[in-house]
């Protein structure tokens, strides 16, 4: 699973889903707004069609006046046509407020107070659309049919009086409309992120294929050279301890049995510091032969190893303490990865941080093993530090990567350096 | 002269108005919803003048039968004293009669329908009235 998760092909399609997600939504409200304006706006261009160009023309005179064989005339030559498609009520309304002529006949002849948007497309001409507000009196008839969009128009009778010409659309059908302007658009957007998605897919997938192949030639090479430089540091201290090490230690052996037969105390002396000498040296060899190829990189044998790595630190002056514990069991591999993070970061303790104490300590947590690498020298701003002088970090950091950990590196000038490592036990 | 000319202006005043307003009397009756109004005109022709209401609206029927085929008339439907429709028609079919309908607004309060149809040629009126 987390292995799937890593793939780039199944991130680019699990980021493509969400993106798609969002885009859906983001588009789904911007085109529901636009299609909900465009729904609304045929209703107007619907209402100015019918008050014109059917109700205008075939207003009789006398409706304003009230005559009731206008209305008659009115009624039956324009109902069917007035109410057509999405219309669900007309009402048409004389300035002081009446109802002058409306399908629904109970309210012809009814007063009511006009607001001040429908006085004014009385005044100015225009269109206008509003929600409907059932509570109004004039609207009794409407309740209980869900909501309604009305939108009035200006028309004039044949007598040239301004008059206000309504038509009710149900809140549904415009609904249903914004959905019929807003599906091509839906479609349209899905189509064309599914053709995205379809052409860059494969594409990605073939990307991903030669990278991948890339990065495993590369961990290849990787592992060969070090592999390498394991055998080649293995071959320089099988050499150096055979060689080299037996000698000295032979030589140190014979100058020692020397300075105790020497009878004259300069020469003793000086035969005693000859051996001390030798000793030095070959105690600085072993570490050296220890920094270049521990002994044992089991985890049974990694405490000593780390030991023999902090050496160097007590001959100059740190004092440095070892502590490994809970890591019985943990993979050689694992163990060596500490142990090269470790010594990169003891290396730079040593060289560097003018500290006083060293403190290495590894430990378990959980599924995962811990190094850190503590001391309490001069300390630096990680940000600030140049790639060159944290070169061997940097490079470890790939290989603890590479293993599922992390490398963290917290310091402050100051307040010395603290190196932490985590890595999964395998 | 002038006793003479007046009278016969009264006599024939008499004859044209009379038919009229003794087209009464007119029986109503109710069928449903409807309601039915009969009379005669100032000849020998019948008038019928049925309403009904449907649906906020008042159906109105308006018939004549004079018993002769091919007699041209022509009629008015009024409502509340405006005119609503108005036409010309024939009597037609083995009973000589035509008949009108209409569909009229029901207005708040009573509605007064008017059916009035002239005979083109005799000049015989008819008139009916309903109120709904």
């Amino acid at each position: 699973m987390r292995a799937a998760l890593r793939n780039p092909v199944v991130q680019f399609l699990a980021l493509g889903a969400v993106t798609l997600a969002a885009i859906l939504v983001g588009s789904g409200v911007l085109s529901s707004r636009a299609a909900s304006t465009e729904a609304v706006s045929d209703a107007r261009s619907t209402t100015e069609l019918l008050g014109r160009s059917v109700a205008q023309p075939a207003i009789p005179r006398g409706l304003v006046d009230g005559d009731a064989g206008a209305v008659d005339r009115l009624d039956r030559s324009v109902l069917t046509r007035l109410l057509v498609g999405d219309v669900r009520r007309i009402k048409i309304w004389a300035g002081d407020g009446r109802i002058v002529y409306s399908d629904r006949t109970e309210l012809i002849g009814e007063q009511f107070v006009l607001g001040d948007d429908e006085l004014e497309i009385l005044e100015s001409g225009g269109s206008e659309a509003d929600v409907s507000d059932l509570s109004k009196p004039e609207n009794r008839f409407e309740r209980g049919g869900g909501g309604l969009l009305e939108v009035y128009t200006r028309i004039e009778s044949p007598e040239g009086e301004p008059l206000l010409f309504e038509a009710y659309y149900s809140a549904a059908d415009i609904e249903a409309r914004k959905v019929e302007v807003f599906r091509p658009f839906r479609r349209i957007t899905l189509s064309a992120l599914a053709v995205l998605v379809g052409v860059a897919t494969p594409m990605l997938w073939v990307l991903t294929r030669r990278l991948t192949r890339a990065a495993t030639e590369r961990q290849r090479l990787l592992e060969a050279a070090v592999e390498a430089s394991d055998a080649e540091r293995r071959r320089i201290a099988r050499d150096l301890h055979d060689g080299v090490v037996q000698d000295l230690a032979g030589t140190a052996f014979s100058v020692s049995a020397l300075a105790r037969v020497e009878g004259d105390p300069e020469r003793r002396a000086a035969l005693d510091r000859a051996a001390g000498s030798l000793r030095d040296g070959l105690r600085s060899l072993r570490s050296l032969l220890v920094e270049i190829h521990p002994p044992d990189l089991r985890a049974e044998g990694l405490r000593a190893a780390l030991v023999d790595l902090t050496a160097p630190a007590q001959a100059a002056g740190i004092h440095a303490e070892v502590e490994v514990e809970g890591i019985e069991g943990v993979s050689a591999p694992t163990v060596a990865l500490v142990w090269r993070v470790a010594q990169e970061a003891v290396r730079n303790a040593i060289r560097h941080a003018h500290a006083s104490t060293l403190h290495v300590r590894v430990g378990r947590l959980g599924s995962r093993v811990v190094l850190e690498v503590v001391d309490d020298g001069v300390g630096f701003q990680p940000a600030e530090t140049p790639a060159t002088t944290s070169f061997g970090l940097r490079g470890l950091n790939g290989l603890v990567a590479d293993s599922g950990g992390s490398i963290v590196v917290d310091s402050l000038p100051g307040q010395g350096t603290t190196v932490r490592m985590e890595v999964t036990v395998r | 002269m002038n006793r003479h000319r007046t009278l016969a202006i009264a006599v024939l005043v008499g004859t044209l108005a009379v038919p009229v307003s003794v087209a009464a009397p007119a029986s109503a009756s109710g069928g449903g919803n409807a309601t039915i109004k009969r009379g005669t005109c100032s000849g020998s022709a019948h008038w019928k003048l049925k309403g009904k209401p449907d649906n906020g609206r008042l159906e109105i029927e308006g018939e004549i039968d004079s018993n002769h085929n091919g007699q041209t008339w022509s009629w008015t439907m009024r409502h509340n004293g405006s005119v609503s429709a108005r036409g010309t028609a024939t009597t037609k079919g083995p009973s000589g009669s035509f008949s009108v309908t209409r569909r009229m607004v029901d207005l708040a309060g009573k509605d007064t329908i008017v059916f009035r149809a002239k005979n083109a040629g005799s000049g015989e009126v008819c008139r009916g009235v309903v109120s709904l």
